[in-house]
């Protein structure tokens, strides 16, 4: 959105249309562009696990069934030769030229459901995320534990992962090195090489997992609130690599497990008698690694009073849920306001109104939720919306 | 002259539970979404507690 203006009933507002550079009328989402696509491009869906193409679709059954091509990435834009895709699509959906357009709306309500960002775990370094490999977000373990995600649903270690795509572009930069007579680089990646192939394969599969709650949350140097669903998607996380291999053992450490809500408690219990979970109470310090890439995590345990080390084979982190990055601007826009945290500022008895009347709030963008609240203050939304609609906002003005 | 329809800013599974609700009552919902394609983090699980079902 660029532009808003108006009030409570006759709010006007422009939308910029970002070119798909596919005929969205044309395309069948069949593929055959994306499978000739000559051009890789780390897929940020999976966090770089594996790669998309320059033309693609976020996952197989995203809606609207339209595929994109991404101008950052693709030949065309870059000013190379290529319309690979074009000659491919058999119903003549490509089409290069497509501009980004602007659309005009009026509108009697507006709802603000933009949701929330993880927190990014980099801020906390002594996690060690984005410098071990086997420590990562919560989101990134959904898509490895997921069917159609990079793996297959193969609990990998993002170790070995990572290390097979770089074996395989090994061979090339070093034929390259070898040829340009860089014998220190060549060295260093024939060393690198040898690593590689003598570890990268010991531990295939994270079967001794841990789970570090509140990254981010209940901590007074970031957010000071709790992120409400973070202890329930740890547990389901670990009940999940379970089911798919037995043998994985879980550790879940935490300050307080909350898991309130309806069927939550009884879910937590089902993951220790079933599931083999072990909850462990106590605040981890401290990630280490030591020379095969296991994280090694320190912890103080509460029961048994006394700090402990435990060498593990995944580490993932309960990343808090932090306000979305682009609300500022959307709040400025709208002229709503903001609480401390960034969240849409609501009242305790009005939970889905924001400062302007006629403009509501619903989901994350209002505070952490998880999927049933969500849902639950969407239909309510949606409801309070609708009453600006059938009373032209008088109901509401005043 | 006020207008009957609404606009929806984020299609996680917020924004469209509020359009298919809106759309149910037959009021027009304009759904604007940054990514290419709309669920938002939903769309990235895989399956949800507490029923263990699958997401999308
Ligand atoms: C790892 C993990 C696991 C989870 N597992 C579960 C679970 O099992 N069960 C459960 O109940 N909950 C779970 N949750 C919580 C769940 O993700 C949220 O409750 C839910 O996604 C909130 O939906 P939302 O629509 O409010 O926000 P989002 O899903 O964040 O959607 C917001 C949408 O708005 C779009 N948007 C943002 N800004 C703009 C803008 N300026 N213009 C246009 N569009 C914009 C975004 O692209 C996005 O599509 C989990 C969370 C995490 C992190
Ligand atoms: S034109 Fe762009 S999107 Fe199409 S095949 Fe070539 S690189 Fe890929
Ligand atoms: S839900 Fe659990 S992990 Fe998340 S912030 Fe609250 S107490 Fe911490």
């Amino acid at each position: 959105m660029v532009e808003f203006s108006g009030e409570i009933g006759s709010f006007k507002a422009k939308v910029h249309r970002k070119a798909r550079y596919v005929d969205a009328s044309k395309c069948t989402a069949c593929g055959a562009c994306a499978e000739k696509c000559p051009t890789k491009v780390p897929n940020e869906f999976n966090f770089g696990l594996n790669d998309r193409k320059a033309i693609y679709k976020d996952y197989a059954q995203g809606i609207p069934s339209v595929y994109t091509i991404d101008p950052n990435h693709c030949r065309v834009f870059q000013g190379k030769k290529c319309g690979v895709c074009a000659k491919q699509c058999q119903a003549g959906a490509i089409d290069y030229e497509q501009k980004d357009s602007y659309v005009d709306l009026e509108v009697a309500a507006v709802i603000v459901a933009t949701g929330y960002d993880l927190f990014d775990a980099t801020r906390i370094p002594e996690y060690g995320y984005g410098r071990f490999p086997n420590v990562i977000s919560s989101l990134e373990m959904e898509r490895l534990l997921s069917a159609g995600g990079p793996t297959a649903g193969h609990l990998a270690r993002p170790s070995v992962v990572k290390g097979e795509a770089r074996l395989k572009e090994l061979p090339k930069l070093i034929a390259k090195a070898e040829k340009d007579e860089k014998t220190d680089a060549a060295s260093a990646l024939n060393k690198e090489r040898k690593w590689l192939e003598e570890h990268v394969h010991k531990y295939p599969t994270a079967k001794k997992l841990g789970f570090i709650q509140c990254v981010g949350s209940r901590d007074f140097r970031f957010h000071k609130y709790c992120s409400n669903y973070c202890c329930m998607h740890s547990i389901k996380e670990a009940i999940i690599a379970r089911d798919h291999e037995p043998e994985t053992e879980s550790y879940i450490f935490y300050m307080d497990l909350r898991t309130v809500g309806k069927g939550f408690e009884e879910y937590k219990i089902r993951g220790a008698k079933v599931s083999g979970l072990k909850y462990v109470r106590g605040r981890v310090a401290e990630v280490l690694q030591d020379e095969e890439l296991n994280p090694v995590v320190y912890f103080e345990d509460t029961e048994q009073r006394c700090v402990r080390s435990m060498t593990l084979d995944m580490v993932i982190l309960a990343n808090a849920c932090s306000a979305s990055k682009g609300i500022v601007t959307v709040a400025e826009l709208l002229g709503i306001a903001l609480d401390e945290n960034n969240f849409v500022k609501t009242h305790p008895n009005k939970p889905l109104d924001t400062s302007v009347p006629g403009i509501f709030t619903c989901g994350c963008a209002q505070g952490p939720l998880d999927i049933p609240e969500s849902v639950a203050q969407a239909s309510s939304a949606a409801a309070r919306a609708a009453e600006v609609v059938m009373t032209g906002g008088r109901a509401l003005a005043v | 002259m006020a207008s009957n329809e609404v606009l929806i800013i984020g299609g996680g599974i917020a924004g469209m539970q509020a359009a298919l609700d809106l759309g149910d009552m037959g009021i027009t919902v304009h759904l604007v979404e940054k990514n290419p394609s709309i669920g938002g983090k939903m769309a990235q699980l895989d399956k949800t507690f507490p029923t263990n079902d699958c997401t999308i």
